[in-house]
């Protein structure tokens, strides 16, 4: 019989807390379905993030290491499985890029990604066939980091604005400030009118 | 006519359902499966453990059903903190069955709950006698069947 304070979370998230569980016990067959389950989230965010197939993969990889050998650092209680994996691929593929964590407040619009550091023949070149999309593409992976961080997280993987606040650590007031800046700047190099209705918008 | 801000919003949604199914290539997939049995022949060698097998299972399932006597008596529920979240878990799960056992329990859940000190004597873990009449905060991993696999300590 399940214990009565069982309803206390839903079954998605008791499933993968009782999965992370058994992997810090040392199941390591727990891992199957939490990567199956998991991987495509962190391997979308590490491509739009990079712009490059091959660092995506590797980080995806990174992230379920650590999970496999670090799953009791997880806490339930602090929330669900996916944007801790997220804010893991998100360490780690900052780390690749070499940045460092800038401050809460200092949101400057010059840290942009030298060009030649954008992966540019990647295969999303050929499989997206679309030029307006993989010039999308480059001008979000030539984004300051921390700009582009809460486009991808809340633009591009539909994250909430609470979520993205969690997996970056900063505000939910910095989320907002940074998507709008984001976007302007992303607009401006697009040459788009950088207006930015609807900024605001969005889950929250 | 000079593009909409629409544009931008159209492009940022085409661009995520263009890349919607994208997943890691096979070798990643190759590499996973290969660190889950690199893992998994750790475990088989634990759980083939002549002590696992003939006494400490039985010890600990009987604990278990003890404890769940314990906490179906004497907890409540639901355990929220004061600021009405779940406590933040403070240690590692300590398992109180064998590996083997929880790996084949696939239906298990992380269970908040509060119980006595002395109620961890039931599993094996010390309790001091001096604080034994205190309550604790806990999760338990709990199989449907009731039976307790682990545990670990909140604040």
């Amino acid at each position: 019989m399940p214990h009565p304070a069982a309803h206390l979370t839903d079954r998605t998230q008791a499933t993968d807390a009782s999965l992370a569980a058994r992997l810090a016990l040392g199941d390591a067959a727990a891992l199957d379905p939490l990567y199956r389950r998991h991987k495509g989230q962190v391997y979308r965010f590490a491509l739009l993030w990079s712009g490059s197939p091959s660092t995506a993969a590797d980080v995806t990889q990174d992230v379920f290491v650590h999970l496999l050998t670090r799953a009791g650092d997880y806490d339930p209680a602090r929330g669900s499985l996916s944007p801790w994996l997220v804010g893991i691929a998100r360490n780690f593929v900052r780390r690749r890029a070499g940045c460092v964590e800038s401050p809460a407040g200092d949101d400057r619009d010059d840290e942009s990604t030298p060009p030649s550091a954008i992966d540019r023949r990647t295969p999303e070149t050929v499989l997206l066939g679309n030029a307006e999309l993989e010039t999308l593409r480059k001008a979000i992976a030539s984004l300051p980091p921390h700009y582009r961080d809460v486009l991808v997280l809340v633009e591009l993987t539909e994250r909430s604005y609470a979520e993205a606040a969690t997996i970056c650590g900063i505000e939910l007031n910095t989320v907002r400030s940074r998507l709008f800046r984001a976007r302007a700047l992303l607009a401006r190099r697009l040459d788009l009118d950088s207006s930015v209705r609807s900024a605001g918008s969005g889950a929250a | 006519m000079r593009p909409s801000t629409d544009t931008l919003d159209e492009r940022l949604a085409a661009l995520s359902r263009a890349l919607a199914d994208r997943t890691p290539p096979a070798t990643v997939d190759r590499a996973i499966a290969a660190a889950i049995a690199r893992s998994g022949r750790g475990t088989a060698v634990a759980a083939a453990r002549p002590f696992e097998r003939w006494l400490a299972w039985p010890i600990a399932l009987a604990a278990s059903i003890a404890l769940i006597g314990v906490l179906l008596r004497e907890s409540p529920p639901e355990l929220p903190a004061p600021d009405g979240r779940l406590a933040a878990a403070s240690t590692k799960f300590l398992p109180v069955v064998p590996q083997a056992e929880i790996a084949r329990s696939t239906d298990a859940w992380v269970v908040p709950a509060r119980m006595p000190r002395m109620a961890l004597a039931g599993l094996g873990l010390p309790v001091d006698p001096a604080l034994a009449s205190e309550t604790i905060d806990a999760e338990l991993l709990v199989r449907s069947d009731g039976a307790v696999l682990a545990l670990r300590f909140v604040r």
